[in-house]
């Protein structure tokens, strides 16, 4: 199929259903989108683990190790997706250096508490409810949308039970304070997520294919949307607000900004950086890179030694 | 204060957090009693481990707390038996409209 037909059947809303149907350059692009997608769900596993030890009694322990596991579940979806593309994906999660996981920095940097596990809960999966929302809503790879209907429904349950728990520790004086401190550090994470403003953005075949339908800015948008309302009803202060004239959510904070990784805490008194130190930063990887995927990959190296 | 089947009805809007189908029927409610201004539900769930049992017993307790003449609503959870068995057709559907079964 050459790039003129994969492009009209696309205009036409027809469903790419293989390789059959498309081009080397969709392919790569769609292989590099799912990656993305499965590594983000599998380095949550261990990095939602690591804090789940905190759970404050056994119910809220169960809870934690159920979103683990949907987010394993998540995790195999694309990664079986990718396998049906040719893609070596025991090589991918087993055999790759860590640094060459290609899931947002933010998981780089460890989350130490159930308070930051919860707010990783309602921040950081809303993020990947957004991203897998707009693209079950608009990719144009057949399989891919087929295989998000659940995933939406158990995203949706991620952030309830984020939600909640950051209810109940705004509520309480004891907590409320660790609560501010876990969202002042994980709110501009989550806001860098979303990656490159759209004027910076190289690859254009994502929109062009139809991979996703909403840009970085568009998604960035999306998420403050409920984030900040969320965060406003619960008192907590957040580096951005509603902007009724413009019609949008305006960051109140120097952004992007540098992030300090020993204090968790983002240096504003420096000022904006360029989105080229926040790339060199990301290439660098955070703190917790390493350990995560050695969990993952332990037990693999150990039957094969 | 409202009857049995009044609870059943507005616990009919309920749905379970991790799928498009309401506490009813996937077959998790296991007795609706009314005592006076007190309300009894009992729920099952589908696994001894479930992750939701928390957000079920607040959405079923919120629910029916905005019934008028309830002053009280106990979510007893009962550890009954649960199987596919227990979904209604109209569960079923849904669920399978979902891509789960």
């Amino acid at each position: 199929m050459d790039e003129q037909a994969l492009l009209q059947r696309i205009r036409e809303g027809k469903l790419v259903e293989g390789p059959q149907h498309a081009t080397e350059r969709y392919l790569e692009g769609l292989k590099r989108t799912l990656i993305v997608s499965a590594d983000t769900e599998l380095i949550s596993a261990p990095a939602y683990l690591r804090a789940a030890r905190h759970a404050p009694s056994l119910n809220a322990y169960v809870s934690a190790l159920g979103i683990i596991q949907d987010e394993l579940g998540h995790a195999h979806i694309a990664y079986r997706l990718l396998e049906d593309l040719g893609v070596n994906t025991r090589q991918l999660v087993y055999e790759r250096d860590p640094r060459d996981f290609k899931h947002p920095y933010a998981f780089d940097v460890p989350l130490d508490s159930w308070t930051e596990l919860v707010v990783a809960n309602a921040f950081y999966d809303r993020a990947g409810f957004v991203l897998l929302g707009d693209i079950f809503r608009h990719t144009s790879y057949g399989p891919w949308k087929r295989a998000l209907v659940k995933v939406d429904r158990e995203e949706n349950f991620h952030l309830r039970h984020g939600e909640r728990w950051m209810e109940i520790l705004a509520a309480n004086p004891a907590t409320r304070e660790e609560l501010q401190r876990a969202v002042d550090w994980m709110f501009v994470m989550t806001l860098e997520w979303f990656g490159l403003p759209d004027h910076l953005k190289r690859h254009t075949e994502q929109i062009e294919y139809g991979l996703k339908g909403s840009t970085n800015d568009q998604l960035r948008q999306e998420w403050m949307s409920t984030a900040v309302p969320l965060c406003e009803r619960l008192g907590l202060r957040v580096p951005a607000h509603y902007d009724p004239q413009l019609g949008q959510y305006v960051v109140d904070c120097p952004f992007p900004a540098e992030f300090d990784e020993e204090n968790k805490r983002w240096r504003f008194e420096d000022g904006p950086v360029s989105w080229d130190q926040v790339l060199q930063r990301w290439r660098r990887r955070g703190p917790a890179n390493g350990e995560l995927v050695f969990q993952l990959q332990r037990a693999y190296r150990q039957l094969a030694a | 204060m409202p009857s049995p089947e009044e609870v059943r009805q507005v616990l009919r809007s309920i749905l379970d957090p991790e799928f498009p189908v309401s506490v009813v029927d996937l077959g998790l409610v296991r007795g609706v009693e009314v005592d006076g201004d007190v309300v009894r539900v009992r729920i099952t769930l589908t696994s001894l481990g479930c992750p939701c049992v928390e957000l079920i017993r607040e959405d079923v307790r919120r629910a029916v707390q905005q019934l008028e003449g309830v002053r009280e609503v106990v979510v007893e959870q009962v550890f009954e038996r649960w199987s596919r068995a227990d979904i209604t057709p109209e569960g079923l559907q849904r669920l399978r409209e979902a891509g789960v079964v």
